[in-house]
């Protein structure tokens, strides 16, 4: 099961890399070109603000794949056996609820009221619903490694 | 009602160690059905997370946290060690005050806690080991003064703070944040120093003046930092997301050009691992986004607001009660949901008070960074333990007298307003 999981790895996490490097370069093109050309591209700030909705997404997927979402791990911890078995498995089954009631089925909704809408972003004239494919994806993958189960089970720390 | 099994529903799933952001969504989801369709709940929420993210401000997150990756990496937090040891290592106990100079420059230049934690403490937790200090000592101090940075600007929880109150600028944030953060440095400092002359720690040697010269040459294009983001800002050259790309661009050349210590191949993994993180924050501003959507429809804030007024009616003990609920919030959440769900809810009250959205911001970053050192899910906490590779029931207590340090700290910045205020008034940025 792992090994099906393995193009997967590679090319969320080749994708998340190239977005993160695009947004860098889309946000210092803002600031180089309005000191050059006197008026700032408008497009550079709407490219940025959807790619962070794409990293925010999609790296959340990751972040349950690495096992780093922030919790409370004090009962995880002090649970074995049984018991803990079946935590897992309560903690699984809540989160592919969510993902797929919420992501899935909502962000799929959005997707086609959007493109039925034809709402198109104001600068690029990109189809809104586009942009918003990336939330039904995330939960696609969500479900995904749930159902094969994160690297790691302890909950990370960030702040 | 509503509001029961929306808190009902997020206790039950955290205590179980359902991760936060998930909680959230989830009581955010439940609590909806209860009153509307499913069809239109979910899509509300889907489409809060998404719209919660559409933001410039926020993106200046992801920058920062990069560039910080960087620093980590890129033997950043190295020289600014070396130049702290020349600059107050000759004291008694002098590497526990290099550890909380090195950590609050080092929060000057980035925005995040953690990466200043591990980078400083990563060095500076051995090396005092060495010299004799106690691991959990230096732990609780690494730990209790990484939390400056996030006063300190550039400031990722700031940031996440003038989105939430809708509209206090973001400039204004970051100088408001210097001097409460140096005075819980010095806060830190001062138990420090008490510690010192009780265990007759080691004075660290007198570094000959020609050493002191070199260490601040070669901290000086780390420091520069400083300058080139909050003065970019403060002169208007650029908005804060402007500053983080500049940012990254800097440490980037910094790290693998003048310092030499990041290859390009490692160049990957450390976006990898800044993606990450931005995510983690990133998931839980957009499911709080949703909760925090979902509260201002069920009319709380208005609930909470005419109830805190109506226990009393003096503003000191409002103000302190106000804290006192912050602290606990902050001891038990994160912070960025902690954030974005609270501020709406008490922002308004204060302001009633007469306490400027500024204040406020300050006020509500510092009690949360206390949490951030308090168990049960002081995330800061967490990773001080796991580079002392010590435990946190033996690092409380010499927490304890910093809690106190930075306890007291808070009820300065609560009660006296010209501590958040007095720079940004000097740049102008408040009226």
């Amino acid at each position: 099961m792992k090994a099906v999981l393995a193009p997967v790895d590679r090319c969320l996490n080749w994708s998340l890399v190239s977005l993160m490097a695009c947004m860098v370069l889309a946000v210092t093109w803002q600031v180089v070109s309005r000191y050059l050309f006197a008026s700032a591209s408008a497009w550079t700030e709407e490219v940025a603000r959807f790619l962070l909705i794409w990293i925010g997404m999609l790296g959340g997927a990751y972040a349950f794949r690495t096992g780093m979402h922030i919790g409370l791990d004090l009962l995880p911890k002090k649970l074995t056996g049984i018991p803990a078995r079946n935590l897992r498995w309560f903690t699984q089954a809540v989160i592919i609820l969510f993902a797929l009631a919420v992501l899935v089925i909502g962000g799929g909704r959005l997707v086609l009221l959007t493109w039925e809408l034809r709402q198109y972003s104001a600068v690029l004239g990109l189809p809104i619903a586009v942009v918003y494919s990336v939330i039904p994806l995330t939960g696609i993958l969500i479900i995904l490694f749930s159902f094969v189960g994160s690297d790691v089970s302890e909950h990370g720390d960030q702040d | 009602m509503s509001i029961l099994v929306l808190l009902g529903v997020f206790v039950a799933l955290f205590a179980l160690g359902i991760p936060i952001a998930v909680s959230i969504g989830f009581a955010t989801l439940a609590t909806m059905l209860l009153t509307m369709a499913f069809d239109p709940a979910v899509t509300t929420i889907a489409q809060r997370m998404a719209g919660g993210l559409n933001s410039f401000a926020l993106l200046a997150i992801p920058l920062f946290i990069l560039s910080g990756q960087l620093m980590a990496h890129g033997g950043i937090a190295r020289r600014l060690i070396e130049f702290s040891k020349a600059l107050v290592g000759m004291v008694p106990g002098g590497l526990a005050f290099v550890n909380i100079v090195s950590c609050t420059l080092f929060g000057a230049i980035s925005g995040s806690s953690v990466a200043a934690t591990s980078a400083v403490g990563g060095f500076m937790i051995p090396e005092m080991s060495k010299e004799g200090y106690d691991r959990n000592f230096s732990a609780a101090i690494t730990t209790t003064s990484s939390t400056t940075g996030l006063l300190i600007p550039p400031s990722n929880v700031l940031i996440i703070y003038a989105v939430a109150s809708g509209g206090v600028s973001i400039a204004a944030l970051f100088v408001a944040g210097y001097l409460p953060g140096i005075l819980v440095s010095l806060g830190l400092a001062t138990v420090c120093a008490i510690y010192a002359k009780r265990h007759g720690l080691p004075r660290g040697e007198r570094v000959p003046i020609g050493t002191v010269a070199r260490k601040t040459l070669a901290a000086l294009p780390s420091l520069f930092l400083i300058v080139l983001v909050i003065g970019g800002i403060l002169g208007g050259v650029f908005t804060a997301t402007e500053a983080g790309a500049i940012a990254v661009l800097y440490t980037f050349v910094l790290s693998t050009v003048i310092y030499r210590e990041t290859r390009l191949s490692e160049l990957s993994a450390i976006i990898l691992k800044a993606t990450e993180t931005t995510a983690i924050v990133m998931f839980l501003i957009g499911t709080s986004m949703a909760m925090s959507w979902l509260l201002a429809y069920e009319n709380v804030p208005a609930i909470v607001a005419s109830s805190l007024v109506a226990l009393s009616d003096n503003p000191i003990m409002i103000l302190l009660l106000i804290n006192i609920v912050l602290l606990v919030v902050g001891i038990f959440m994160d912070m960025t949901p902690a954030v974005l769900i609270f501020t709406p809810i008490f922002l308004p009250v204060a302001m009633q008070l007469g306490i400027s959205p500024l204040q406020f911001g300050i006020i509500m970053v510092l009690n949360l960074c206390i949490g951030l050192c308090t168990p049960p899910v002081g995330s800061l906490l967490f990773v001080g333990c796991a580079i002392a590779k010590t435990s946190i029931s033996q690092i409380v207590r010499p927490m304890l007298p910093l809690y106190f340090a930075m306890f007291a700290v808070l009820m300065l910045v609560t009660y006296v307003p010209q501590i958040s205020e007095a720079l940004p008034r000097l740049f102008g940025l408040l009226d």
